[in-house]
């Protein structure tokens, strides 16, 4: 009879992470830790963890630099992707991903996501929309819902001061080849959030094109949420305004 | 005088030494504050360099430390550098483990051992404990007690509005503190390991937390589908409560286990066949 009083138990971490470096450096109850352990749960099913290389930008991504048991580079404000396609280009057999923050890909990097899926470069592009600069201390980002109360929108973002939250993945698809895979999930879901990543990583290795995966997740330092209103906002509130689905 | 102060974001540290400062500034003095803490907006290590001095200062930072005072664990190798012959320690003997002290135990001449975490939780609350470190430094500062409790008024006017008796919280800590420092300190120890039960398991499934790796943001509490886990006095790495499982109400379905960001929770299940 198999003995279970004593037994001996690993914590629930992917194989691609990096044990070393645990505990990681994110805050309790982060969302984008969640995207993470998802992500690593991914790539241990793909079996990928060999050809794999990972880029992370800066933000609170940054703090991803030791997370994976990968070859891993770290650039600045959204140009981790770009970084990613030269190395793409130069090892095509590689398997590349760019993890970015909303405020790394929409706001000052904005550029190379928008050209980037243009050209229908074969990469994976992994992005966390938490509605604000998490890093910085919770300024307005492109994400920032209406009337959502930030350090530099005080009353609330004003929609005739600021317009309206920009919604990347309807955007991307509208200039996007067919070829290519673009999502948006919430990091609170593991099935359809594993499932998504699954399905952009391995649109890459079939080198169709470009696949794009933006994950919705929590903040709640930021924010100024307990537990349960932190779940709310981001699976209430955000859903609303963002729909999850496949847009290509 | 230098002075280091260390310990976990979120402990405090800062806030006790802007007390510290602007009171010295007060009375006269020529101080500098420097706060020093890593990229994470919480759960770092987190340093405050204080210089106070009766004449000009020229340079915030100094090589070895006057007054060391640490909150947790983890500061101890940081702290290692600053200790010199005549340092006083000032510790929390509730927080920081009997272990982690050994690394600086051959250093360490003077010290004052506060169970400053303790007395917090059975008086105040649990973030009243860096008020009482502070009540324990006040005779090794030379700054008159009645100009630091003007500083904590101060300090905590805007926060009134919110919680009425934070002010009177914080005095009276303060002053706990104060009467602390006149006990005898005897040995150099710290807090005895307490074996903490994290793994529980009846005849078809394990379920179990690493105190290690749990943050303690109750993302699992909320989730659970049958309210089978709670919080716990217990404490995990970064002082926040532990969750515990109970085992008879919870069906394994792996919720917790999936929700944890720290993949701090394991959940086995075994069928009747494999327990056999």
């Amino acid at each position: 009879m198999k003995k279970l009083q004593g037994a001996l138990v690993e914590p629930a971490f992917p194989k691609s992470w990096r044990k070393q470096s645990k505990p990681h450096k994110f805050c309790p109850g982060c969302g984008q830790a969640l995207a993470l352990k998802i992500l690593g749960f991914a790539i241990d099913e793909l079996g990928i963890q060999d050809k794999m290389v990972y880029g992370c930008d800066i933000g609170c991504s940054l703090l991803t630099w030791e997370m994976f048991d990968l070859d891993t580079v770290q650039a600045h404000h959204g140009r981790v992707l770009p970084t990613m396609v030269g190395f793409k280009l130069a090892k095509p057999e590689s398997i590349v991903i760019a993890f970015m923050g909303d405020g790394g890909g929409y706001a000052i990097g904005a550029q190379h996501l928008v050209n980037s899926a243009m050209r229908n470069d074969k990469v994976t592009v992994i992005l966390i929309n938490n509605a604000n600069y998490a890093m910085t201390g919770g300024q307005m980002a492109p994400t920032t819902l209406i009337s959502e109360k930030t350090t530099t929108t005080p009353e609330g973002r004003q929609e005739n001061q600021f317009g309206n939250p920009l919604h990347g993945p309807e955007m991307l698809s509208k200039i996007i080849d067919d070829k290519a895979y673009i999502a948006r999930t919430i990091s609170t879901n593991f099935g359809d959030c594993k499932e998504k990543i699954k399905k952009a990583i391995q649109n890459q290795i079939d080198g169709r094109g470009f696949s794009f995966v933006e994950i919705l997740s929590m903040c709640p330092v930021n924010w100024h949420t307990n537990t349960q209103a932190s779940l709310d906002f981001c699976e209430k509130d955000l859903t609303k305004i963002y729909p999850l689905g496949e847009f290509k | 005088m230098n002075i280091l102060l260390a310990g976990e974001g979120g402990q405090g540290v800062q806030s006790i030494a802007k007390i510290i400062a602007r009171a010295a500034q007060k009375a006269g003095k020529h101080e500098t504050y420097l706060p020093g803490f890593g990229v994470e907006q919480r759960g770092g290590v987190s340093l405050a360099f204080l210089k106070i001095n009766n004449e000009n200062i020229f340079y915030p930072r100094f090589a070895k430390a006057d007054i060391i005072i640490s909150l947790c664990n983890r500061s101890m190798a940081t702290i290692k550098e600053y200790l010199k012959d005549s340092s006083i320690f000032i510790y929390d003997n509730s927080a920081i483990n009997d272990e982690h002290l050994d690394e600086i135990r051959a250093l360490v001449k003077k010290f004052l051992k506060i169970p400053a975490q303790q007395m917090a939780i059975e008086k105040f609350t649990i973030k009243s404990a860096n008020m009482i470190l502070l009540g324990a430094v006040l005779p090794s500062l030379g700054i008159d007690q009645s100009a630091i409790e003007d500083q904590i008024r101060e300090e905590f006017k805007d926060k009134m509005a919110k919680n009425p008796q934070i002010t009177d919280q914080n005095l009276s800590a303060f002053r706990q503190g104060l009467e602390l420092v006149k006990a005898p300190m005897e040995d150099f120890s710290g807090k005895a390991e307490v074996e903490i039960k994290s793994q529980f398991s009846d005849d078809k499934k394990i379920w179990k937390c690493f105190p290690e790796y749990c943050k303690g943001c109750g993302l699992c509490v909320a989730r659970c589908p049958v309210h089978a886990i709670h919080f716990t006095k217990n404490q995990g790495f970064l002082g926040t409560p532990l969750p515990e499982v109970d085992i008879n109400k919870c069906e394994a379905c792996d919720t917790c286990e999936k929700i944890c960001p720290d993949g701090a929770i394991k959940v086995e299940k075994y069928s009747s066949q494999q327990v056999e």
